[in-house]
């Protein structure tokens, strides 16, 4: 292992440095747009007041922070990880916090200043029609805040995608495609980590350069009305892009999964022909499974949405089952000593399993039609992102706080987290079958009883998080050296 | 990197972001339609006093409008199909127009040379146009049909089956005969507005 | 050599020649005339090279600001007022027979291989799509962008530029997807002893 490590050690501290803030990044917001999150809830539970107007900018804020403090941490797992295996450039990984703060500040200027609340996905024409609630600079600011955003990722996959082109040759052999249809030995396949973060490549700069494009012809259109293009033609970019964006962030927090777990059982991550081809499966298949999110749109052609259907069925599986199936493996009569990290790790398998379930029912035409518009929705990406792929994250960041760190508040942190969050998402999924609408900010008295609940899920939520990312934080003031 | 790096880019972007602004009058055209319907709003230009034939065979001259506003087109009569919409776009207008009301008189101007008197007729007959409110006309001579085409900035290209390409653009001749407005391509008057 | 140095004023003079037949069809005009212009500056920027001042060698960060300015002459020239102005005032065309060589391909030539590869990498991964999206612009609006073509000669445009955008798009997927081989390129071999030195460093 020392010799692969050398590859990219250069400049070992400060990467370390960087990967901490990084994390740090994502804690601080992830707590602020909890805090966003748990607001309307409480608005919808009808505990506090909002105004609905600011409750629309709170559920934009929420959700373009949500999906890029995603993308950061992902980043941040995956990046520590792969640097293992090959040269990547620290500067670059520094460079891309740099764009995603400028980002974030424009972000949160268009909303909390401009009052830009036409929800994450600036779903085009809405950006140019506020109807007097945001004007064209509010919304311009938010589409260069995730363009420069855009900008810093790309860098970083693309840099990524250099260092693994470096050592194996070509992105096929990254991924382990040789491997996958037997051209090779599985012994020399690529790690789980170069294998993941080359999936992640792929996907993201496919994504991002797509979603540069629709955001350069929104931004037009804002500025110059007579300019316009077709709004189905731009759904499916904006798709395309938002669908990909947030669907890799779990498969580059998995990379945790890979690495931290076999620390723990003392068992290297058995990587066999299965492995690789589920990960080309998966890559394959998150590039084609966007339209699951026109299902309602009539106007699609219809074999694309039976395509989309079917992908969507499938598209999270390949990787799910090899990965829950060797966590398994990894873990099972390996003695291991359960901590917080390990917990959170290992929870975060069990929530993408669990996230996929709901996510397969409104992946279906006809329950979609009916669903697809209440809060099942948000049931199914908040089990997913909070109990999957967060919960990766958060693992992550208390593995990396170490052992040295208060630890005995630790535990508590995981089981609120868990509980809070089950309680949370259950909520949303129950509300979601009884028809419950999302996205919207006033609610039915028949309604108050699952906001009730799902506030008092999420304060809690909030609560075990709260006290993971403090640990964390205190933990940054012991030096460098002293984390694993 | 050196300070030569700072003033080289600084020099890319003055001289870059410089042209792209001139090339789109301060990034709000981008095509020479639009340049030209800025330019227009801005500074409307006199229409020379060209002389033209109407669908009754009567000569007249830009200078009779004197006074009121003309709404222009232009087409020509053998057009199958934009000449069709901006004809009944412009019958409606004209059928809604009150006859005592002669500030705004209507003028569709043929750019071919290939119509007489008998084809403008039957355009006009075809959309009930009557004059003089409403004047199916072409120049008397080529330098005539040559100026108005410049003045009024069209371009008429073949469109390869022995017919033409042109803009179904309609233009706003005030009441001191200038060149005052190029509505966007596309905006049909009957439906109210102006 | 000297041959090959008189096709840079040869080829430059045979496009203007041309330059009616060219500028006639949208599609020609964009993905032909205009990429081959910029080719003329690139040839010649090959030739100019030993004789690059060194000031601007120096000033000349990561080839950044001669891409700037290749990325704006090319913006520049694409706009569809411009498209229209080089065809009906002769001195716009003769500025833009001037300035794609010598704005855009010269530039082109003397940056690109200063570049590091993931800035080249960055400039790819952008201007492909952005192609293809003007492409399917073009191919998708209702009214005509220039005065002086046709929609349809403004569709096949849009088409080519689409097709330009998938070849380029396939090749570099192919390229970075595959990788040279080893025993096809001096990177791929070092590629090779590289990764040969890290296993054995390890075990």
């Amino acid at each position: 292992m020392t010799g692969i490590e050398a590859v990219g050690s250069r400049s070992r501290i400060n990467a370390t440095a960087a990967v901490r803030a990084y994390l740090a990044t994502c804690g601080i917001v992830l707590l602020l747009m909890m805090l966003l999150g748990l607001t309307m809830r409480l608005a919808q539970a009808q505990w506090i007041d909002v105004e609905p107007n600011l409750f629309y900018v709170v559920m934009t804020m929420h959700g373009a922070g949500m999906v890029g403090i995603a993308g950061l941490g992902g980043a941040a797992v995956m990046w520590h990880f792969v640097r293992r295996y090959v040269p990547v450039s620290t500067a670059i990984f520094v460079a891309n916090l740099v764009f995603f703060l400028i980002g974030a500040a424009l972000i949160l200027g268009a909303g909390f200043i401009g009052g830009f609340a036409g929800a994450w996905t600036f779903l085009y024409p809405l950006p140019g029609h506020s109807g007097g609630l945001w004007s064209a600079n509010g919304a311009a600011a938010y589409m260069a805040g995730l363009l420069v955003i855009g900008v810093g990722f790309l860098l970083l996959h693309l840099d990524i995608a250099r260092g693994i082109i470096s050592i194996y040759g070509g992105l096929g052999a990254g991924l382990g495609v040789k491997q996958a249809f037997g051209f090779a030995p599985e012994k020399d396949g690529p790690p789980p980590a170069v294998a993941a973060a080359t999936m992640a490549a792929i996907s993201n700069v496919i994504g991002i350069v797509v979603g540069a494009v629709v955001l350069i012809l929104s931004l037009v259109n804002l500025y110059a009305p007579s300019f316009t293009f077709n709004t189905l033609a731009a759904k499916n970019l904006i798709y395309y892009f938002g669908h990909t964006f947030i669907n890799v962030t779990i498969y580059m927090a998995v990379i945790a999964v890979y690495e931290i777990l076999p620390v723990y059982t003392h068992r290297a991550w058995k990587t066999n022909r299965v492995f690789y081809l589920a990960w080309v499966l998966s890559t394959l298949m998150v590039l084609t499974v966007y339209p699951h999110h026109l299902l309602m749109d009539f106007a699609m052609p219809t074999s694309i949405l039976v395509a989309g259907q079917i992908i969507s069925w499938l598209s999270g599986l390949p990787v799910l089952l090899v990965t829950a199936f060797g966590a398994l493996t990894n873990v099972y009569r390996s003695g291991l000593k359960w901590d917080a990290a390990a917990g959170l790790v290992f929870m975060g398998v069990a929530g993408w399993a669990i996230g996929i379930i709901p996510a397969v029912a409104d992946g279906t035409i006809p329950v979609n039609s009916v669903m697809h518009n209440t809060q099942w929705v948000p049931g199914h990406f908040h089990t997913y992102l909070l109990l999957g792929m967060m919960a990766m994250m958060l693992g992550f960041m208390t593995y990396l706080a170490g052992p040295k760190s208060p630890s005995h508040l630790a535990p508590a942190g995981v089981w609120l987290y868990l509980i809070g969050g089950t309680t949370f998402v259950l909520a949303f999924l129950a509300a979601g079958s009884a028809s419950v609408p999302r996205r919207y900010a006033v609610h039915l008295p028949a309604w108050l009883a699952y906001d009730r609940a799902g506030s008092i899920g999420a304060s809690l939520a909030v609560a075990g998080a709260l006290i993971l990312i403090v640990r964390f934080l205190v933990s940054l003031r012991s030096p460098i050296d002293a984390t694993p | 990197m050196t300070r030569g790096f700072a003033l080289l880019l600084g020099l890319v972007l003055c001289v870059g972001v410089g042209a792209l602004a001139w090339a789109t009058e301060g990034f709000r055209v981008i095509t020479s339609q639009g340049a030209r319907q800025l330019s227009i709003a801005r500074h409307p230009i006199p229409v020379p006093n060209v002389r033209l034939v109407d669908q009754d065979g009567h000569t007249f001259s830009f200078a009779d409008y004197r006074g009121r506003t003309i709404l222009v087109d232009f087409i020509y009569t053998r057009c199958p199909r934009l000449c069709g919409v901006l004809g009944d776009d412009f019958r409606q207008a004209f059928s809604r127009s009150d006859a005592k009301n002669d500030r705004v008189a209507f003028l569709s101007i043929s750019f071919d040379r290939a119509d007489d008197r008998d084809t403008l007729r039957f355009y006009a007959d075809r959309y009930a146009a009557k004059t003089p409110g409403w004047r199916v006309a072409m120049p008397c001579d080529a330098h005539g049909l040559s100026t108005l085409l410049q003045t009024f900035g069209i371009t008429v290209i073949s469109d390869g089956m022995g017919g033409f390409v042109h803009d179904g653009t309609i233009y706003l001749v005030d009441e001191s005969g200038r060149l005052a407005r190029i509505l966007d391509p596309g905006t049909r008057i009957a439906a109210g507005h102006p | 050599m000297n041959t090959t140095r008189a096709l840079v004023p040869v080829a430059w003079g045979m496009l203007w020649i041309a330059r009616a037949p060219l500028e006639h069809e949208m599609a020609l005009h964009m993905a032909v005339q205009l990429p081959l212009l910029i080719g003329v500056g690139y040839m010649l920027a090959t030739f100019l090279r030993p004789y690059e001042p060194r000031w601007f060698a120096e000033s000349d960060w990561l080839g950044i600001p001669g891409l700037l300015l290749v990325v704006f002459a090319t913006s520049f020239w694409m706009l569809p007022r411009m498209l229209d102005l080089a065809l009906s005032e002769p001195w716009i065309d003769s500025a833009k027979f001037a300035s794609l060589p010598l704005l855009a391909g010269l530039p082109l030539g003397s940056s690109w291989p200063r570049m590091p590869g993931l800035g080249r990498a960055f400039l790819w991964a952008n201007f492909i799509p952005k192609l293809g999206a003007i492409g399917g612009l073009y191919l998708a609006a209702p009214t005509r962008l220039c005065a002086y073509y046709r929609l349809d000669q403004q569709a096949a445009a849009g088409i080519a530029l689409i097709a330009v955008a998938i070849v380029l798009g396939t090749c570099w997927s192919v390229i970075v997807f595959v990788g040279s081989p080893p025993f096809w390129s001096r990177a791929g071999i070092r590629r090779q002893r590289a990764r040969h030195e890290i296993l054995e460093a390890g075990e």
